[in-house]
């Protein structure tokens, strides 16, 4: 084998590697963040000039044009309560008090963060058309099919899911600490 | 074997410089798509686009929940000008993004006090508008996207007429 042909052969390995890499790395998803409260994770650092590349192409992957965190916390979570992944198949209780935004919402995403087509149209609930209780709270329930006795918000059948809780304008306190802050919880019910 | 050692240390400078190369070049590569999907308008032009849907997600994470108007622009002719319109009592933003996808400004509806506001984007060294309020950027490219948020998707009709207010172009008069 001559020289040039060893040379070329680690070239291309070299690229492959190198390339694959950079892939794998930026892969994580907003769910690789710096914080973490239950199952959500976040991180105060996305949509600005602070953060450092290997962020910035991250956030770029997963979300492209997303606001500094004073504007809005994007949260994710990729698993229940339990830490078990978000599963289509199955029937989950989302619920929660109001939060400390001005504005939230949570919304049902595939794994690569995409809106899939449901029977009623619907992929998220928000701060202005969830019910609250007589105790201040509220709940739905994800699940493949609607249920008889709850709000609805439709999972993906016969997929893994994610959800992106978003507060828009976070209250003062709520940024002091968001890891202690009160985020809605999501149980399992069954599958 | 030892014919390999330089080969194989070319190989693994080579992947360490390609991943790190790479990581710098993914945000330029997918603020360019972004731009090419949104840009169906035209650059310089603000696109009012409808609520995202499965069949309508020019970009990832799209909030089902906000109507989404963006211009993307190309500082290369001159700065731009935006004019944004607040809807009373809700919440709408501006947002500004560069080509590396560094917000480069950002406000809301309460910030600006419900009322319109224009925004100079100018690169350094561009000539603008006396008096004007002028955001400074180092790239040509980028995104401005206005959000404007829905209590229910039926809202955009009533909607679209304030919505249509907030425009974007390149600006032709200093004056």
């Amino acid at each position: 084998m001559k020289s040039w042909h060893r040379y070329t052969i680690t070239l291309l390995g070299g690229l492959a590697v190198g390339l694959g890499a950079a892939w794998a790395l930026t892969n994580g998803g907003l769910g690789d963040g710096a914080i973490r409260n239950g199952p959500w994770t976040t991180s105060l650092g996305y949509g600005t000039k602070a953060t450092d590349p290997l962020t910035r192409a991250m956030v770029a992957r997963s979300g492209l044009l997303a606001l500094p965190a004073r504007e809005t916390i994007y949260w994710m979570a990729k698993t229940d309560a339990s830490g078990a992944p978000l599963d289509g198949n199955c029937r989950y209780s989302l619920s929660g008090t109001p939060l400390d935004a001005r504005w939230w919402s949570v919304t049902v995403y595939n794994d690569t963060g995409y809106l899939v087509d449901n029977p009623a149209g619907v992929w998220s609930v928000n701060g202005a058309n969830v019910a609250l209780d007589a105790k201040g709270a509220w709940r739905v329930v994800i699940s493949p099919d609607k249920p008889a006795d709850a709000a609805w918000l439709p999972g993906i059948k016969g997929e893994p899911f994610q959800l992106t809780l978003r507060m828009y304008n976070p209250g003062a306190a709520f940024r002091a600490d968001p890891a202690k802050a009160a985020l809605p919880k999501i149980v399992k019910e069954g599958c | 074997m030892r014919n390999w050692l330089g080969p194989l240390a070319f190989g693994l400078i080579l992947a360490a410089v390609s991943t790190w190369a790479a990581i710098g070049a993914i945000p330029y590569g997918l603020m360019n798509v972004a731009m090419e999907r949104l840009g169906q308008g035209g650059i310089n032009t603000m696109s009012h686009g409808n609520l995202a849907t499965p069949a309508r997600q020019p970009v990832v994470r799209p909030s089902p929940d906000l109507a989404y108007s963006s211009c993307p622009y190309d500082l290369s002719g001159g700065p731009l000008a935006i004019d944004v319109t607040p809807v009373p009592g809700r919440y709408s933003s501006l947002s500004i993004f560069d080509a590396a996808t560094d917000v480069i400004f950002v406000r809301n509806d309460v910030e600006a006090q419900g009322k319109p506001f224009r925004i100079v984007v100018a690169r350094d060294g561009q000539a603008v508008p006396a008096g004007a309020e002028v955001v400074r950027t180092t790239h040509d490219r980028g995104i401005a996207l206005v959000r404007l948020l829905l209590k229910d998707p039926k809202e955009i009709g009533g909607l679209n007429a304030v919505r249509r207010q907030s425009t974007c172009a390149t600006v032709t008069k200093l004056k």
